[in-house]
């Protein structure tokens, strides 16, 4: 196999198996979840009209982009900036390696690349900076484990790749679009195992939170938020 | 090779499973240790650079358990994502120190946790477990037996509670000189049926008669239970679910009984959670009766016109502290605002409040937990600084649990407040149809003022003779003491700094000896509460294993809470007899 079947191979079959591997783990993880009972809520619903489990559960998922909405993200706006911006630069990410392979002309202008090397280093930078946090601050110290640490600099190593794969130059070098397919393989692999599936269990660990409280008349927050005078 | 596990371990990890239900094992999965948990709790506030307060380190303790059993990943790979079993009995008490004294499972990092994941419930799920297999704090024991076999929290015998309810029904007649005012027992087929924290029962039976009167001057068609009065739970506090099951059902049960078409809750966070909210699931029952919190019914009344208040009559300013399991768990920030601006002239706002408010430090059963205390008090600057910023002179809550914790944090960090409930500020601004003359309240009592300064004692027999009392005065222990022997009063009042002897080896003299031993003691002193070089009343009593006095009151008196304080203490040791 030529340096082009080898890219080829890692833009295709290597990233079906990958898919593939990935969806068995979730589906087992699925059945897994659901060996769980759920809960139930018998008591009365709240009698505020304005509240109810649907609601409360649809502000809950809406949360995550309402910054003004919690004061944990309120008080620090960068790190929710930093957040917004390191989990666009990982969607673009993805999006990119579907179609690097299946729709090269979708981002292949100079535009394009421009904006998605500037997500992407930015992102770079912010997984350093948050490393950098994990690694100092004591308290992010005490809660983190190993996972913790691998999954972000995985995350930095990965988007940097993104950053050099981007433009979707395989000649004369074709190692960083190998290098990023390869990775984004044992990504698809890793990620079931990792902290990085939290993508899949926070929007349920949410939407239960939010039913639960909108059906308790606590969601949406009653009376909005007054932290000053 | 891991160690051998010891039984209460074992137990433990059996008991694991059964704990953790969907919500909690995707909550579990779903948390990234992004630590913006961490400085949205008040313990970590009043605790810089500790981080094993912190709240996602708190939640790990539930979830090494997890990962270690529940999660595969975490077999395979067990130091790789933070998992951890137990194995001894001191890695269970160090769990317990963490999930007992090192959180109040107000929820606040909860509501501000981006994924949703609700680490006061892990908190709950882990003190549970503990339960299970007996690791817990002295005082949760002690309260859980007393609600699982006499029925109530605090211990109260039903010829106590009937009694007290009795004597309540008593004052209200003569203090509205009303003889139609009843305290209801039973009664049937009422549109409410009225339910309590015992604590009302023990140490603050004014607010049942308060409530009473506003029932009364409502029109309401209601009655107490003989069973299932209390709607405290403490299965919400040490995470025993069928503790919580039992408690709630008594209170369900009795109220079906008597055919009662609604329950009302008096004012209480945990309380009001449990049997409202928590109850049902517990119980795993549906509920046939509507229930609602008394705030709810006091503000009904008042918006119905049933009942007619005057806001003048509650002139000082007055902040609101909103009761963590009102405000985050049960939605209830409101309704408390909107009775407190019709029955108060000046409402300040605390800030953050309603489900951003800072816990009062006394949830989540802490006041059991007396080894906790000085933590307590600690992290409760967070709530003493938004006290403290407010300006008021009275902070209202809903809730007795937050009364005692304010009240704690009040004297500790030496507040100009008073802690009042919703329904003591109602009822003082009632304007009832014919208010005649009050009782005077100590009327047929007998209190000895025992102070070194003839002033004070000239002041304070006055404010006690005002309410009806009759009054004796010694300047020093020897003459107490012999008045003591010769009249045995209804109560003292101890100054501590005394010529010659102390009040400290007075308080010893009196404790020691049987026949004065039950005498009730008020502490009036400028050492009431903080121990100081000159006086350490706290560390002395504790030395010499002698209970606490019946009250503390700091120089210079407020008048009010003097008369309060002494009124309860005497109602109370009256009860007893």
């Amino acid at each position: 196999m030529g340096g082009d079947g080898v890219l080829r191979f890692a833009e295709n079959e290597l990233q079906i198996g990958a898919l593939i591997f990935m969806v068995v783990v979730y589906a087992l993880k699925i059945r897994w979840i659901l060996n769980f009972p759920a809960g139930r809520d018998r008591q009365a619903p709240a009698s505020d009209p304005g509240r109810s489990g649907p609601r409360g559960a649809r502000r809950s998922l809406l949360q995550i982009a309402m910054p003004w909405a919690m004061g944990s993200t309120r008080q620090h706006p960068l790190l929710y900036a930093q957040f917004a911006l390191f989990h666009i630069a990982v969607a673009a990410s993805i999006a990119m390696s579907f179609l690097i392979p299946y729709a090269p002309g979708t981002i292949a202008s100079r535009p394009a690349v421009i904006a998605l090397r500037v997500t992407f280093a930015a992102a770079v930078f912010i997984g350093i900076a948050r490393l950098f946090r994990r690694v100092r601050d004591p308290y992010m110290r005490a809660i983190s484990t190993p996972d913790d640490y691998f999954s972000l600099a995985l995350l930095i190593v990965w988007l940097a790749l993104s950053f050099l794969a981007a433009p979707n130059q395989p000649h004369p070098r074709a190692w960083p679009l190998l290098a990023y397919f390869f990775l984004t393989a044992f990504f698809l692999a890793y990620v079931p195992f990792s902290k990085i599936s939290h993508y899949l269990y926070y929007p349920f660990a949410r939407w239960y939170l939010g039913r639960t409280l909108g059906y308790r008349g606590v969601y949406p927050l009653r009376g909005g938020v007054e932290i000053h005078p | 090779m891991p160690p051998k596990r010891s039984n209460k371990a074992q137990e433990l990890i059996q008991r694991l499973p059964i704990k953790i239900n969907r919500q909690a094992m995707l909550s579990l999965e779903a948390c990234v240790h992004c630590g913006l948990c961490t400085d949205q709790c008040h313990y970590v506030l009043a605790n810089p650079g500790d981080p094993t307060y912190a709240p996602a380190y708190k939640a790990d303790k539930l979830r090494k358990l997890f990962k270690a059993h529940l999660d595969w990943t975490g077999r395979v790979f067990p130091s790789w994502v933070g998992a951890k079993s137990v194995y001894t009995d001191e890695e269970l008490e160090e769990i317990k120190d963490v999930v007992f004294g090192k959180c109040t499972n107000c929820r606040r990092c909860s509501l501000n946790c981006p994924m949703g994941v609700d680490m006061a419930s892990f908190n709950r799920i882990a003190r549970g477990l503990l339960v299970h297999v007996g690791v817990m704090p002295e005082g949760v024991a002690v309260v859980a037996k007393d609600q699982w076999e006499i029925g109530n929290q605090m211990g109260v015998l039903p010829e106590d509670y009937r009694d007290t309810l009795e004597w309540m029904e008593g004052e209200l007649r003569e203090e509205y000189n009303d003889p139609s005012i009843r305290i209801p027992v039973d009664k049937m087929d009422t549109d409410v049926v009225y339910t309590i924290n015992p604590r009302e029962v023990k140490y603050d039976p004014r607010t049942i008669a308060e409530a009473a009167a506003i029932f009364h001057f409502a029109g309401e068609n209601w009655t107490m239970a003989s069973k299932g009065w209390d709607m405290t739970n403490f299965g919400l506090f040490n995470g025993d679910d069928e503790l919580g099951a039992a408690v709630a059902e008594r209170v369900y049960d009795s109220a079906l009984c008597l055919r009662g078409k609604k329950l009302v809750i008096s004012e209480c966070g945990h309380g009001f959670r449990s049997t409202r909210c928590e109850g049902p699931n517990w119980a795993k029952r549906d509920v046939p009766f509507e229930m609602e919190s008394s705030v709810v019914t006091m503000l009904r009344y008042i918006k119905e016109g049933r009942i007619k208040v005057d806001k003048n009559k509650n002139s000082e300013p007055v902040t609101y502290h909103d009761s963590c399991n009102n405000a985050r768990s049960c939605g209830m920030t409101e309704e408390p605002r909107e009775l407190l601006n019709l029955v108060c002239s000046d409402f300040r706002e605390m800030y953050p409040n309603r489900a951003e408010n800072f816990c009062c430090t006394g949830g989540g059963g802490a006041m059991s937990m007396s080894e906790y205390a000085p933590r307590r008090l600690k992290s409760g600057k967070i709530k003493a600084d938004q006290l403290r910023a407010t300006g008021a002179k009275i902070v209202v809550t809903s809730c007795h649990n937050c009364v005692d914790g304010l009240f704690d944090l009040i004297r500790f960090y030496k507040l100009d407040m008073q802690v009042k409930l919703l329904v003591n500020l109602v009822s003082s601004a009632l304007v009832v149809p014919v208010r005649p003359l009050r009782r005077r309240l100590l009327e047929g009592f007998r209190i000895l003022v025992l102070d070194d300064e003839p002033d004070v004692r000239v002041y304070l027999g006055k404010i006690f003779q005002e309410q009806g009392a009759e009054v004796m005065e010694a300047p020093d222990t020897s003459q107490a003491l012999r008045i003591i022997r010769a009249q045995k009063p209804d109560l003292l009042t101890l100054d501590l700094v005394l010529p010659k002897r102390t009040g400290e080896k007075l308080y010893w003299d009196l404790k020691k000896e049987e026949r004065f031993a039950s005498i009730p003691i008020i502490v009036v002193s400028g050492y009431a509460h903080i121990d100081s070089p000159k006086i350490d009343f706290h560390g002395f009593i504790a030395e010499k294993n002698l209970p606490e006095p019946e009250g503390f009151i700091e120089k210079p008196v407020d008048v009010e809470k003097l008369i309060q304080t002494v009124y309860s203490v005497l109602a109370v040791a009256k009860v007893k007899d």
